[in-house]
C-alpha cells in the first residue's frame, strides 16, 4: 500500500470524526420538513443531477 | 413623524443583519477564490507533487478544526481563512496537472469550471430570492456526508473505479444541498450565521464540487 493510500485513509477517518457529533446533533435536534419542502429539494437536486450528465456528454 | 412600532423596527434590524452577513459573505468568497486560484496556478507551474494534495487538505482542515472556531468572531478569522482556502487552492495543483496532461484537459477543467460556477450561483441565487427555509436537509446532508466518507475510505482499499464514480456523483448533490443549507442559513437565521464561518463552508461545498466534477468530466471523456 503505498503513501498517498495510507494518507486517504488517515485523512478520511479524521473527517469521519470531524462529521460524527454534527450528524448525531442534527438528527436530535434537525428541523423535520415536510412532503412539499422535501419535493422542492429533491427536484432541485434532480435538476443538478440533470445539468451534471448533460455536461459529462458534452465532452 | 410617526414613530415606527417594534414589529418594523424589529424587522428592519434583521433585514440589515441578513444583507451584512450576506453581503461580508460574499465579498470574502469572492476574494479567497481569487487567492485560491493564483495558488492553484503557482502549484501547477511548480509542477508539485501528488502528495501536496493530501498534505494541503489535511492542514486546512486543521485549521478548520482547530483555528476557526477560536478565531471566527475576530479580525485573525480572516488570516485563517486566507490560509485555508489558499492551501486548498494550492493542494489542487497535482490534480489540475494530472487533468491538464490529457488530451482535452484544457476543456474538461474549463467545463468542471464553468460547471461548478453555475451550480453554485443557481442554487444560492434560488435560496437567495425565493428566501425558503431549507434547514431541515440538515440531517439528509450530514448522514449522506457521514455515508460517502465511509464509502470512500472502503473504497481505498477495494478499488472499485465504479464506487469512485458513485461517490463522486452523490458528493456533488450532498454539496449541491449543502450551498441551499447555508444560503437560507444566511437568510433565515443571521444572528447564527457567522460571515467567516459561512464563507469556508461555502468555499468547501463549491471546492468538492469543483474536484468531483472534475473526476467524473476525466473518466466521461474516455482518456
Amino acid at each position: 500500500m503505498d503513501w498517498m493510500k495510507i494518507g486517504s485513509a488517515i485523512l478520511l477517518t479524521m473527517f469521519i470524526f470531524m462529521v460524527f457529533p454534527r450528524v448525531r446533533q442534527e438528527l436530535k435536534h434537525g428541523k423535520k420538513g415536510s412532503q412539499q419542502e422535501w419535493m422542492g429539494a429533491l427536484a432541485l437536486l434532480g435538476g443538478v443531477a440533470l445539468f451534471v450528465w448533460l455536461l459529462m456528454q458534452s465532452v | 413623524m410617526q414613530q415606527p412600532t417594534p414589529v418594523i423596527e424589529r424587522a428592519r434590524g434583521q433585514s440589515i443583519e441578513i444583507n451584512k452577513v450576506l453581503k461580508n459573505t460574499y465579498l470574502l468568497l469572492s476574494a479567497t477564490f481569487i487567492f485560491s486560484a493564483v495558488m492553484a496556478t503557482v502549484s501547477t507551474l511548480l509542477y508539485m507533487p501528488p502528495m501536496t494534495y493530501l498534505i494541503c487538505i489535511g492542514l486546512s482542515f486543521a485549521l478548520i478544526w482547530l483555528a476557526l472556531p477560536r478565531t471566527a468572531n475576530s479580525g485573525a478569522g480572516i488570516l485563517v481563512v486566507f490560509a485555508i482556502t489558499g492551501l486548498m487552492g494550492f493542494g489542487i495543483g497535482p490534480l489540475l496537472n494530472h487533468y491538464l496532461a490529457m488530451s482535452n484537459g484544457t476543456q474538461i477543467v474549463a467545463t468542471a469550471l464553468a460547471g461548478t460556477g453555475l451550480i453554485f450561483f443557481a442554487l444560492s441565487g434560488y435560496a437567495l430570492m425565493t428566501k425558503k427555509d431549507f434547514s431541515f436537509m440538515g440531517g439528509f446532508l450530514m448522514v449522506g456526508m457521514l455515508v460517502v466518507l465511509v464509502a470512500a475510505l472502503a473504497n481505498i482499499f477495494l478499488n472499485i473505479s465504479g464506487l469512485s464514480l458513485a461517490i463522486s456523483s452523490v458528493v456533488i448533490l450532498i454539496m449541491s444541498g449543502f450551498i441551499l443549507y447555508d444560503t437560507s442559513r444566511m437568510i433565515n437565521q443571521p444572528e447564527s450565521a457567522n460571515y467567516i464561518v459561512m464563507t469556508v463552508s461555502l468555499f468547501l461545498n463549491i471546492f468538492n464540487i469543483f474536484v468531483n466534477l472534475l473526476h467524473l468530466l476525466g473518466f466521461a471523456s474516455d482518456d
